[in-house]
């Protein structure tokens, strides 16, 4: 219950109030959402897609990887940032909100499996940087790629159940 | 005329099916967002390049060549979902003001592309044999990455207006 009072607060207070009642508010905010997290998705399934070995093949991953993750970042935090206010603005209906939840989790998990790779995925990478990936980053890489595009899915779903 | 249209292929069975089918949309969307977030990337990619953003490990030809078949197959498959899209709410689109303008500015980005793409696989120096020509880079980056955001933004505003 603690929560639900916390959400109602939030959801109540003066920023989130006019996001809701505006007309141009929400969709432009929304606008800024899926322009960021389109380039999060892209930049991302590139350096997947090179773990697989399906893109990107003839040059070594740590180049592509450092050439696209800064502005996966840049992207990410302007990508939360909206997604951050609009949440705020119905607070209540999103967390209650079953697609909604499934993004959250896929996230979280999305986090975990790329924490995972950089901690342990890349102890031997001058060994494969040039070649062919081991399993285990394939792996990283395919779980990667599902994972985002069920973020994504689960995203264009809450906004057919909000 | 486009009204019209719009009545007919709405009330057409291959419509009328993907209407009933409540999570047609949604599929076809989540498709046609994963392949925006590969299109624009690789045309962000050589657009920061020709802008002189990022200076990366490969020349601009090379970075211009592999984008080519990225751009292309997940333009392809943006206009097939689009159509699917279209077919099932044709009003929603064909009638809108913004839809049009999105598709102006589809055609004026893959006009951009292509003319990127045809001089530098040409001259893989195309853009950097003179000032004018660096400055042409540059003008032509900005263009691409404008035009990017506003295709984003078009798409979206379609549900709104």
């Amino acid at each position: 219950m603690a929560l639900e009072q916390t959400l109602t607060r939030l959801q109540d207070s003066s920023l989130p109030t006019q996001i809701r009642e505006s007309v141009w508010l929400f969709p432009t905010i929304e606008t800024v959402h899926v322009f960021a997290l389109v380039l999060v998705v892209g930049t991302i399934m590139t350096v997947d897609l090179r773990l697989l070995g399906l893109a990107g093949k003839e040059r070594p991953f740590s180049q592509v990887a450092s050439e696209m993750l800064p502005w996966t970042w840049v992207a990410f935090s302007v990508a939360a940032l909206a997604g951050l206010l609009m949440f705020s603005s119905k607070a209540l209906v999103y967390y209650a909100d079953i697609p909604f939840r499934l993004k959250m989790l896929c996230l979280v998990l999305a986090g975990i499996n790329m924490l995972l790779f950089h901690l342990l995925g890349t102890r031997h990478l001058a060994a494969w940087d040039r070649g062919r990936p081991p399993w285990h980053a394939k792996f990283a890489g395919g779980a990667s790629l599902l994972l985002w595009t069920a973020i994504v899915a689960a995203g264009r779903w809450v906004g057919f159940t909000t | 005329m486009v009204e019209q249209f719009c009545d007919w292929l709405s009330r057409t069975s291959i419509s009328v099916a993907f209407q009933s089918a409540n999570w047609f949309v949604p599929l076809v969307q989540t498709i046609h967002i994963i392949s925006i977030a590969i299109l624009l990337t690789s045309v962000y990619v050589v657009s920061f390049r020709l802008i002189g953003l990022t200076r990366g490990a490969q020349p601009l030809a090379a970075l211009t060549a592999r984008s080519t078949p990225w751009v292309w197959t997940t333009l392809c498959v943006l206009l097939a979902t689009g159509i699917l899209l279209t077919i099932t709410e044709p009003a929603r689109e064909l009638l809108n003001w913004v839809f049009r303008v999105k598709m102006l500015l589809v055609l004026a980005l893959a006009a951009i592309l292509l003319l990127v793409q045809t001089r530098t696989r040409r001259n893989p120096d195309y853009w950097s044999l003179s000032r004018t020509r660096r400055l042409a880079a540059r003008a032509i980056g900005i263009v691409a990455v404008i035009i990017g955001a506003g295709i984003v933004t078009a798409g979206r505003w379609i549900a709104y207006v």
